[in-house]
């Protein structure tokens, strides 16, 4: 037989069962983008803007490889990169060439240059370690836009908001892993725990390191490596300098070095009040 | 209506209405409840003529020494428009006169002595300022009935929401010092009290907007971050000092402003000879302020302040001359804020200015740990 329970006891027993859930489903979550097994297929873009409901952005032909999709935006939240190099990569025997890809996607740094400088509070850091833009509060400023330090937040015309990627908030609260990760043939994009994705990271850069490609290096894994960020929930394996990725090679939070700029307002301001006074005792002073 | 080219239907056209918004999703059988759903999405060649890559002006090229991804910007340029500068104007004229304001009340006594003729003028500037500043900063807003949501919390890490809090506070006390100043009884204290209140909120938002643009990503602010606030602060000055005189006919009050703004003058021919100084660390990173247009309006801020300053210390008497040089001297403020907002963009759409000045730093920070290993 079932214990009868006081209204007030079922009450502790309901809070205690969506703590437990609330543990279940948070943590430091993220991606790890191992560009070596990307092909290109831009699925991840493809199921990005299907799940999210995400409208197109226009047709356009660039001309840059098979690059049309440009640059991460307000719809578009993962953008595979096509690169064209006229190297080889040490372990290839291709002649002088070859030919990277990488699916781009907001990093979710640990100290996001957006979250700080946002003026509402509508972009938080939620239960799983990501940041998220709260479309309901923000007001379109547009102040996170140069607060990106990887141009990723971007305001869309006739909407007036930022968006970004959400790392698939709604998704991670049912306990699936976001649209990218899920669509990816190749497993280029993984998503987890950040501790065990840095694992598989490293272990993956070793295995690189001995089939001969040298040059394989993980970007942005944690703090030492990318200290100007405190490093990104969502990091990247690359094998060419960051540069080539479009990606900034030691890009910083600009909250980090506010302080000089503070500094400057504070003695200019006091001495723009200790003028102002002066001059008003100077021109009585000066009477004729 | 449906739009034809070269006698075929646009794909666009022909399908559903409800599904042209670019999702393709067919609300018969599907709800919009993704995280994106509710993003509008009309406008779409204003979305395309900012995504489209401009021509390029050389082939690129992948090389060892300066590899770019196409040339494509690394940064996303701001999405302000000109009320922007113009705002930085308005605010900064504002808040620098309310400061003048307090000043002169700080030292002659309430009443009828002339010089609080001339707190008034400067607090009256402060509320116009203050209020259509704010009007410009409102109409900037991607969803400008949400400007109050600027207020609900106090983030000290957004120079922004300081800025809101700032404004917040200047403009009411102005109003306030403008309506109660020079009142006997209650009134009259409540307006010597708002008077200093909206002096110091006043200082605050002379500058605040340097600190504002400092706290980016951009490249030529980044570096210079150091003297962005203080050119923003003596500009103000130099603006606010052009306004008041223009509009103070005493022989004391007109001393008075043209000491203040001689001194914000000078000031901001130092400060942005500085901001210049502190970009060129970086050749790429000062690029803008050397090429362009951008760089002409920086350099036609700087003439048109110098020129005010000329105009306003030559031994000649007269009305024309002070009008000459207020004119001089908000057309020089005015210039220099909207040659910050195009810089910024020049900046940011420049991918070597972010590559050259974060690559510069690695190796400094290399140069310096190899310095400690040696010692």
């Amino acid at each position: 037989m079932e214990p009868v329970l006081t209204a007030a006891e079922a009450r502790v027993l309901e809070h205690k069962a969506a703590q437990e859930d609330t543990a279940n489903r948070s943590g430091r979550k993220g991606f790890f983008t191992d560009t070596t097994l990307c092909i290109g297929c831009k699925a991840c873009e493809v199921a990005c803007k299907q799940w999210n409901q995400l409208p197109d952005d226009g047709l356009l032909f660039t001309g840059m490889s098979y690059d049309n999709t440009v640059t991460l935006g307000a719809s578009t939240w993962r953008h595979v990169a096509f690169i064209e190099r006229p190297v080889a990569l040490s372990n290839q025997d291709a002649g002088a060439f070859s030919w990277l890809f990488s699916s781009d996607v907001c990093k979710h740094c640990v100290r996001a240059g957006c979250l700080e400088s946002c003026p509402t509070g509508a972009i938080v850091r939620t239960e799983f370690d990501s940041v998220y833009v709260q479309p309901d509060i923000c007001n379109g400023c547009g102040y996170c836009v140069v607060n990106c330090p990887f141009g990723v937040i971007d305001r869309r015309e006739g909407d007036g908001r930022a968006w970004k990627c959400t790392l698939c908030y709604d998704r991670l609260k049912e306990n699936m892993e976001p649209a990218c990760a899920k669509a990816c043939p190749t497993d280029s994009i993984k998503f987890g725990d950040l501790e065990e994705l840095r694992e598989t990271a490293t272990a993956r850069v070793a295995r690189l390191h001995e089939q001969g490609v040298g040059e394989a290096y993980l970007y942005g894994a944690d703090a030492a490596s990318q200290p100007g960020t405190e490093g990104l929930n969502a990091f990247f394996l690359l094998v060419d300098k960051p540069e080539a990725y479009n990606l900034p090679p030691d890009p910083v939070v600009p909250t980090r070095k506010v302080k000089d700029a503070w500094m400057s307002f504070a003695l200019a301001t006091v001495g723009m009040m200790a003028v102002a006074v002066g001059s008003v005792l100077v021109s009585e002073r000066m009477r004729p | 209506m449906t739009m034809k080219t070269g006698g075929r239907i646009r794909y666009a056209d022909s399908i559903d209405p409800v599904t042209t918004d670019g999702r393709d999703v067919d609300t018969a059988i599907a709800t919009l409840d993704g995280e994106g759903a509710q993003q509008r999405a009309h406008s779409d060649d204003e979305h395309l003529k900012r995504l489209a890559p401009a021509p390029w002006d050389r082939v690129p090229a992948i090389t060892d020494t300066d590899t770019t991804y196409y040339d494509r910007p690394v940064l996303k340029p701001s999405v302000w428009s000109v009320d922007i500068p113009i705002y930085y104007f308005l605010g900064g004229t504002a808040g620098a006169a309310l400061t003048m304001g307090a000043s002169i009340q700080l030292l002659s006594p309430p009443g009828r002595h002339p010089m609080r003729r001339l707190s008034e003028l400067c607090h009256w500037t402060g509320i116009i300022g203050s209020t259509a500043g704010a009007a410009f900063l409102i109409h900037d807003l991607g969803r400008p009935s949400r400007f109050l949501y600027m207020m609900r919390v106090f983030r000290p890490t957004s120079p922004m929401n300081m800025g809101a809090w700032i404004l917040g506070g200047a403009a009411p006390t102005a109003i306030a010092t403008g309506l109660f100043l020079n009142r006997g009884g209650v009134l009259g204290v409540l307006g010597e009290a708002a008077g200093y209140a909206s002096g110091l909120f006043g200082a605050a938002l002379a500058g605040y907007t340097g600190v504002l643009v400092s706290n980016s990503a951009i490249p030529i602010w980044q570096e210079a971050r150091r003297w962005v606030p203080a050119m923003f602060v003596a500009s103000s000055g130099s603006a606010a000092a052009s306004v008041i005189a223009m509009f103070s006919s005493d022989e004391r009050s007109c001393r008075a402003i043209r000491i203040f703004g001689t001194a914000a003058r000078v000031a901001e021919i130092a400060a942005t000879r500085q901001v210049e100084r502190a970009a060129s660390a970086i050749p790429k990173v000062a690029e803008p302020l050397r090429r362009g247009r951008p760089a002409i309006l920086w350099k036609a801020a700087s003439t048109l302040t110098l020129a005010s300053l000329a105009f306003s210390l030559a031994p000649i008497r007269g009305r024309k001359k002070t009008i000459a040089a207020g004119l001089l001297g908000a057309a020089g403020s005015l210039c220099l804020r909207f040659a910050v907002h195009y810089l910024s963009n020049a900046s940011a759409r420049d991918p070597r200015a972010s590559f050259h000045q974060q690559r510069a730093r690695t190796a400094e920070q290399h140069r310096l740990q190899e310095h400690d290993y040696a010692g």
